[in-house]
């Protein structure tokens, strides 16, 4: 789905009203991070339709729901103290970071326990990975890991379900420089962990970045990240 | 008939597909007569022609823009990790938030949950905010209303035990709830008489996506009209809604 100016505001009416398939949705919501004026219509979409929220009667809540929220809060990361996040594979702003990944290097700590435990298990294998990186969505949340062992083999084990429309395909990118751009490791068919092999590409490094990307079935047609990102995440070397 | 409108039979108990697809879900006052169907096809040209030049303003406007300005505060509250904050908006959000999740997810656990959980989000994400972005409250609105849609799409009540159909508002009653929605609007309400002068047919479509969280073809399958007639109907009211409120 590519978003025209003069679409903006009907593409945003839909959004807002729930109308949108998955994939269009998602697009939207990663289009939003560094679009402007979607964000303006998306914003604008909102508040016209909000007071057929607004002007609900209200029910009377469960007396536990305010401390069953309460309880499960966790504590609140200063923003101003994160650690800037590199731009992404197939940012198109220059220099630009991505404001909805930004909480990825607060939730990056929460993954790194995640990440102890997938360690742990996988230095014990004979074949080494070189480098581990956990992949995060936008709220956060661990979707992946991806174990790449620096002999064009990579293996990526998905930890969620992803619904992937019949005519899309989940790709698999790295970034082993600014100069060489985003390289596809590889297509994951059928939404599935896989070991993937990849033309030969550079030994991968700590902190290389890892992403995964809704394509078109097939993979990308420019050789290049155009969809929308799944889930990405920065590489550690096992130690 | 879309993927997801297969999962949301799980959701919403009236068949997905086939015959049994009929107009004899929708309630009398909903149930569109072919003749009915017909005149929206012929009015559709002369809508944008409809649209009253009258723009009264919003009763208790001063009121709303005090709360909007407390919403935005709280969520600026939020962000530096007062609890106080979240509680704060609970308190003035919560009773209306839960209905309308229960508006979409017809049961108030499952529409508890959804707030429990758009809750946490407004937490985590409320340094996102932005106010020169819309209104805090259309933005806490939104985040209730995608955890809502996400659940009616995922169809997780089939994970659920019981006999749902009792504890579950029925089609017709949703569909009552819908439409009183708009008719329930401030009667000086711009939306109100925006929506008012659109085609019926197209109205009922656009408030049954907003205010229902219906697919375009469930919305096709209530109203017995093709799915891409629903689709370029509610996109040509959308747009003349917009017209109309510019």
């Amino acid at each position: 789905m590519r978003i025209d100016r003069q679409d903006l505001a009907a593409i945003a009416d839909e959004y807002v009203l729930g109308l949108l398939d998955e994939a269009e949705a998602a697009q939207v919501e990663a289009e939003m991070a560094h679009d402007a004026a979607l964000s303006d219509a998306v914003a604008a979409a909102r508040d016209r339709f909000l007071p057929l929220d607004t002007g609900i009667e209200p029910v009377s809540v469960s007396p536990n729901l305010w401390d069953t929220i309460a309880e499960r809060l966790p504590d609140q990361v200063p923003q101003t103290g994160a650690q800037p996040v590199a731009p992404t594979a197939n940012d198109n702003v220059a220099g630009g970071v991505r404001p909805g990944w930004r909480s990825m290097a607060i939730s990056a700590m929460a993954a790194s326990l995640i990440l102890a435990v997938g360690l742990a298990w996988s230095v014990t294998r004979t074949v080494e990975p070189l480098v581990v990186a956990v992949l995060l969505n936008e709220a956060g949340e661990v979707q992946a890991v991806v174990e790449d062992f620096g002999n064009n083999t990579a293996s990526v084990r998905l930890l969620t379900e992803f619904t992937v429309p019949a005519d899309r395909t989940m790709q698999v990118w790295t970034l082993p420089s600014r100069d060489m751009g985003p390289m596809s490791l590889g297509l994951l068919e059928g939404a599935h962990s896989a070991t993937l092999h990849s033309p030969a590409l550079p030994k991968p490094q700590d902190t290389q970045l890892y992403e995964i990307t809704l394509e078109q079935a097939g993979g990308s047609p420019t050789g290049r990240p155009t969809g929308p990102i799944l889930a990405k995440g920065f590489a550690k070397l096992p130690r | 008939m879309d993927a997801g409108a297969k999962n949301n039979f799980l959701l919403h108990p009236f068949p997905a597909s086939g015959v049994s697809l009929q107009c004899g879900f929708i309630p009398a006052g909903m149930h569109l007569r072919l003749d009915e169907r017909m005149a929206a096809v012929a009015t559709a040209e002369t809508e944008y022609a409809q649209h009253s030049i009258d723009a009264a303003g919003e009763n208790g406007l001063a009121l709303a823009t005090d709360l909007s300005t407390d919403l935005e505060a709280a969520l600026g509250a939020c962000a530096s990790g007062d609890r106080t904050a979240l509680r704060r908006i609970f308190d003035a959000e919560s009773g209306r938030l839960v209905a309308v999740a229960q508006r979409i997810v017809r049961r108030r656990d499952l529409a508890e949950e959804v707030v429990q959980e758009a809750f946490l989000r407004i937490w985590t994400h409320a340094h996102q905010y932005r106010p020169d972005r819309g209104s805090a409250r259309g933005w806490i609105y939104a985040i209730v209303r995608n955890r809502a849609l996400n659940l009616l799409r995922d169809g997780k009540r089939e994970d659920l035990p019981g006999d749902e159909r009792l504890e579950t508002l029925q089609d017709s009653d949703q569909l009552e709830q819908i439409m009183a929605a708009w008719q329930t609007l401030d009667r000086h309400s711009r939306l109100r008489e925006c929506l008012g002068s659109l085609d019926d047919i197209k109205r009922r479509g656009i408030l049954m996506a907003y205010v229902g969280g219906y697919t375009h073809g469930e919305i096709a399958g209530r109203l017995c009209i093709p799915l891409g007639t629903a689709k370029s109907w509610i996109r040509r009211g959308l747009s003349s809604l917009r017209e109309c409120m510019a």
